[in-house]
C-alpha cells in the first residue's frame, strides 16, 4: 500500500533532516577538530579485548565504569603465561588491546618478542609515585630506554599450602619428606614458582635463574625426593585446589595465598605458611601489544585496574597484594593480614622478583634445559 | 548435457578435496619443512638441517614418552574394540535399533574435561570405587593405585573413546549382508563360527581402520593422561605442546610431530602384516562396475 503523506509526517521528515544535517556537520567538525579538543582523545568506550588470569578480569569490579563509558569487555582467559607466549610469538599479531604477564617473562616479552608497546604515562594517572609501592614505580623489570612497558598490577608470594586438621605445620619444606606425607603432595606445574625453589632446596637460591648445566642437574636430582613424595604433578593452582578437597593431597609444595581462599569456599580448611627456606615473590603487570586496536580505552581500564579502589576490591577476591599504597587502608583485615604491608620493601629485598633462565647462554643452562629437564623429571 | 560418473564423482568430491588440501596438505607441508629449519630464541630461521630429527631420536625422555604414548594407545585401541565389536554385531545384525547407537553417542554431548573430573571422583582415595569396596569389605583401607596411575588414564580413555569406536565398527559390519551369514549357518558353521570366518575376515579392512583411528587419537592424547596418570601420565603429544607453547622451538615439536607420525604408520603396516600373515585380514578383490 503506498503512504499517503500528511502535514504531520511532511514536517516530522523536514526535522529529521534538519537533526540529520546537524548531527552531520557536528560530525564532521568532531572529526576535523576532534584531535585538538581537550579530553577528545581520552574518550574510553567501544570494544576492548584483553588476555587476563581468570579472577583478574575486573568483570565485577569494573562494571559500573563498563556502562558509564560504553566498553565491552571481551576476555580470553590465561591458565598459564604460556597462553600469552604462544599467541604473541605466532606470526600475526593477536587482536587484544592489553594482557597480563608475569615478570619472569619481562626480558622475553619486552627484548625478545618485542610485543610490549611503550606506554605514555600521562594517559595513566594512577601510575604515579604518591599511588604506587616504591618497589612497582618505574622500576627496570618493567622498564626500558626510558620508557614503561608494564604496568604492575598486583603481586604476591608463592609457598607452602597444608591442611591443618590433616597435618602438623611444616616448618621446613624437607618436612613434606616426612613418612605422613607420602604420596599425599602435590607440586605444581608452574616453572615460575617451582624452578626457583628447586634450586634454593639444592642450595642454589641466590644463584636462579643463572645456574650451570651441573646446578641445574644437581638441582633436579634433589627435587626428585619430593616427586618422590608427591601424589600428583597438578596442570593448575585450580586443580591443586580441587585435589585438596577431594582429600587426595594435603599439602601443595609451593602454592600461594589464594588457594587457602577456594579451598575455604568448598568447605576445607588450609593454611599457607612461608617455611624457613623462605617464599618466592610474583607481580602480574598490564602490558599493550604494538597492534593495539582500542589504544585509548586500553589505557583507561589500565588505568583503572591500579586506582585504589579498584585494587582493593581485586585483590580481596584473589587474596593477593595491592601495588597501591592508597589501596591499603580500603582493604578488609584479612587481605590486609596477608602481607606486612608496613614493609613491602623488605619483602621484595628478602625475595626479589625473578626471570627466567637467558634462552641463550653458553655459560649457564639456557631456559629450553630447563624446560627439558622439567620434561624429565614430570616424566618420572 | 551429459556428464561421466567420473566427472560427477570429481565435482561432487571437490569442496572437500580443495578444503582438505588447504586447511590440512598445505599446513602439513609447511610443519614439515619447518622440521628441518632451525629456531633462535623463538625465532624459526629458515635452514635444512637434520637436528631436530636426530635430538629428538637421541632423547631418553622423548623415546619414554612416546613409548608410553603408544602403550597407552594400543591398550584404550584394543579394549575399545573387543568392547565395540558385539555392540556393533548387536546392532547391525540383531536389534538394527536406532535409538540405541543415539544413546551410545549421547555421551559425547558431555564435556570432555567434566568427564575426567568424573573419572576422578569415582576413582578417588574417597570416591565411589574406594568407598562401595570398603563397604563390601573387599579392602579394609581406601586403595590409592585406582588413580593417577595407568588404569585411571586407559578406564577413562576407553569411556571416551568407546563410541567413537562402535560408529567405525558398525560401519564396517554394515557392509556385510546378513544373507551371507544365513549361507554359512546353512552350510552347517555355528554362530561362532559365522563371526570368525565370514563376518571378521569381510570387516577386517574396516576393524584395523577402526582400532588405528582410535590408536592415534589416543596417542596424540595429553590432556587425560597428565591429569589422571600422575607421573605415568607424560606422552609425546606434551613435549610437542611445550615446543610450540613453551620454549617457542616450532622446529623441534614439528619433527616430533613428524617422528610421531611415522610411527603411526609403521605400526599400522606392522598390524596390517601381521593381520594377513595370521590369515584375520583377507585382501579384498577390487570390482570394476561391470562386475567382471
Amino acid at each position: 500500500m503506498r503512504k499517503i503523506w500528511s502535514t504531520e509526517d511532511i514536517l516530522q521528515l523536514h526535522l529529521s533532516r534538519r537533526v540529520f544535517l546537524g548531527g552531520a556537520t557536528a560530525l564532521a567538525g568532531g572529526v576535523a577538530l576532534g584531535p585538538f579538543l581537550p579530553g577528545s582523545a581520552h574518550a574510553a568506550g567501544g570494544d576492548l579485548q584483553i588476555m587476563a588470569w581468570e579472577g583478574w578480569e575486573l568483570s565485577d569490579e569494573l562494571a559500573d565504569w563498563r556502562t558509564k563509558n560504553g566498553v565491552n569487555v571481551e576476555v580470553s582467559a590465561i591458565g598459564n603465561q604460556d597462553d600469552v607466549t604462544s599467541k604473541f610469538s605466532s606470526g600475526n599479531p593477536p587482536p587484544f588491546d592489553a594482557a597480563e604477564y608475569n615478570q619472569g617473562y619481562s626480558d622475553l616479552y619486552i627484548d625478545v618478542l618485542k610485543i610490549t608497546k611503550p606506554l605514555d604515562k600521562a594517559k595513566i594517572p594512577n601510575y604515579s609515585k604518591e599511588n604506587l609501592f616504591d618497589v612497582f614505580y618505574d622500576k627496570p623489570t618493567w622498564y626500558r630506554d626510558g620508557k614503561l612497558h608494564g604496568v604492575p598490577y598486583a603481586w604476591g608470594l608463592n609457598a607452602l599450602v597444608y591442611a591443618p586438621d590433616k597435618v602438623e605445620k611444616p616448618a621446613s619444606y624437607t618436612d613434606l619428606l616426612k613418612p605422613e606425607f607420602k604420596g599425599k603432595i602435590a607440586i605444581v606445574d608452574d616453572t615460575l614458582a617451582t624452578w626457583p625453589l628447586a634450586a634454593t632446596l639444592a642450595g642454589f637460591g641466590s644463584k636462579f635463574p643463572h645456574l650451570t648445566k651441573d646446578e641445574m642437574a644437581s638441582t633436579f636430582e634433589n627435587l626428585v625426593k619430593y616427586r618422590d613424595q608427591a601424589r600428583v604433578i597438578s596442570l593448575t593452582y585450580g586443580d591443586a585446589v580441587s585435589l585438596m578437597v577431594s582429600g587426595e593431597v594435603v599439602a601443595v609444595l609451593i602454592g600461594w595465598t589464594g588457594i587457602p581462599v577456594e579451598t575455604a569456599k568448598q568447605g576445607l580448611k588450609t593454611e599457607y605458611t612461608i617455611p624457613k627456606e623462605g617464599a618466592t615473590t610474583w607481580c602480574d603487570a598490564w602490558f599493550m601489544p604494538p597492534s593495539v586496536d582500542n589504544e585509548e580505552t586500553s589505557y583507561k581500564f589500565i588505568n583503572e585496574a591500579i586506582s585504589p579502589e579498584i585494587q582493593a576490591k581485586v585483590v580481596t577476591r584473589n587474596a593477593a597484594g595491592v601495588v597501591s599504597s592508597k589501596a591499603v587502608e580500603l582493604l578488609p583485615p584479612e587481605t590486609k593480614a596477608l602481607f606486612d604491608y608496613s614493609d613491602v620493601n623488605g619483602i621484595f629485598k628478602a625475595a626479589p622478583l625473578l626471570g627466567i633462565p637467558p634462552l641463550k647462554s653458553a655459560e649457564h643452562a639456557t631456559y629450553a634445559d630447563w624446560v627439558a629437564a622439567w620434561n624429565e623429571f614430570k616424566a618420572g | 548435457m551429459n556428464l561421466s560418473r567420473t566427472k560427477i564423482g570429481a565435482i561432487l568430491a571437490a569442496p572437500t578435496v580443495v578444503y582438505m588440501v588447504i586447511f590440512f596438505v598445505v599446513p602439513s607441508l609447511i610443519l614439515f619443512s619447518y622440521s628441518f629449519w632451525s629456531s633462535e630464541s623463538y625465532r624459526v630461521v629458515p635452514d635444512f638441517v637434520f637436528t631436530n630429527y636426530l635430538d629428538s631420536l637421541h632423547s631418553a625422555v622423548f623415546w619414554k614418552v612416546t613409548i608410553n604414548a603408544v602403550r597407552i594407545g594400543l591398550t584404550t585401541a584394543a579394549i575399545s574394540l573387543v568392547l565395540a565389536v558385539p555392540v556393533g554385531y548387536y546392532l547391525v545384525y540383531v536389534s538394527r535399533s536406532q535409538t540405541m547407537l543415539y544413546l551410545i553417542l549421547i555421551t559425547w554431548f558431555s564435556s570432555y574435561l567434566v568427564r575426567i573430573y568424573a573419572w576422578r571422583t569415582l576413582l578417588g582415595t574417597n570416591g565411589v570405587l574406594n568407598a562401595v569396596l570398603l563397604q563390601l569389605g573387599i579392602v579394609d583401607h581406601p586403595v590409592d593405585a585406582f588413580l593417577f596411575s595407568s588404569f585411571a588414564v586407559t578406564i577413562t580413555l576407553v569411556h571416551i573413546y568407546l563410541p567413537f569406536c562402535i560408529l567405525l565398527v558398525t560401519s564396517s559390519l554394515s557392509e556385510i549382508k546378513p544373507d551371507l551369514i544365513d549361507a554359512a549357518r546353512d552350510l552347517g558353521t555355528s554362530s561362532l563360527g559365522a563371526f570368525f570366518r565370514v563376518i571378521a575376515p569381510n570387516a577386517a579392512n574396516g576393524l584395523a581402520g577402526a582400532f588405528m583411528l582410535t590408536f592415534i587419537l589416543v596417542a596424540g592424547d595429553y590432556v587425560t593422561p597428565q591429569m589422571l596418570g600422575g607421573s605415568s601420565g607424560q606422552t609425546t603429544g606434551l613435549l610437542i605442546a611445550d615446543q610450540f607453547r613453551k620454549t617457542g622451538n616450532w622446529p623441534l615439536g614439528a619433527a616430533q610431530a613428524f617422528v610421531m607420525f611415522v610411527i603411526s604408520i609403521a605400526l599400522y603396516f606392522i598390524l596390517v602384516s601381521l593381520g594377513r600373515a595370521t590369515g584375520l585380514i583377507v585382501k579384498r578383490r577390487t570390482i570394476n562396475p561391470k562386475g567382471i
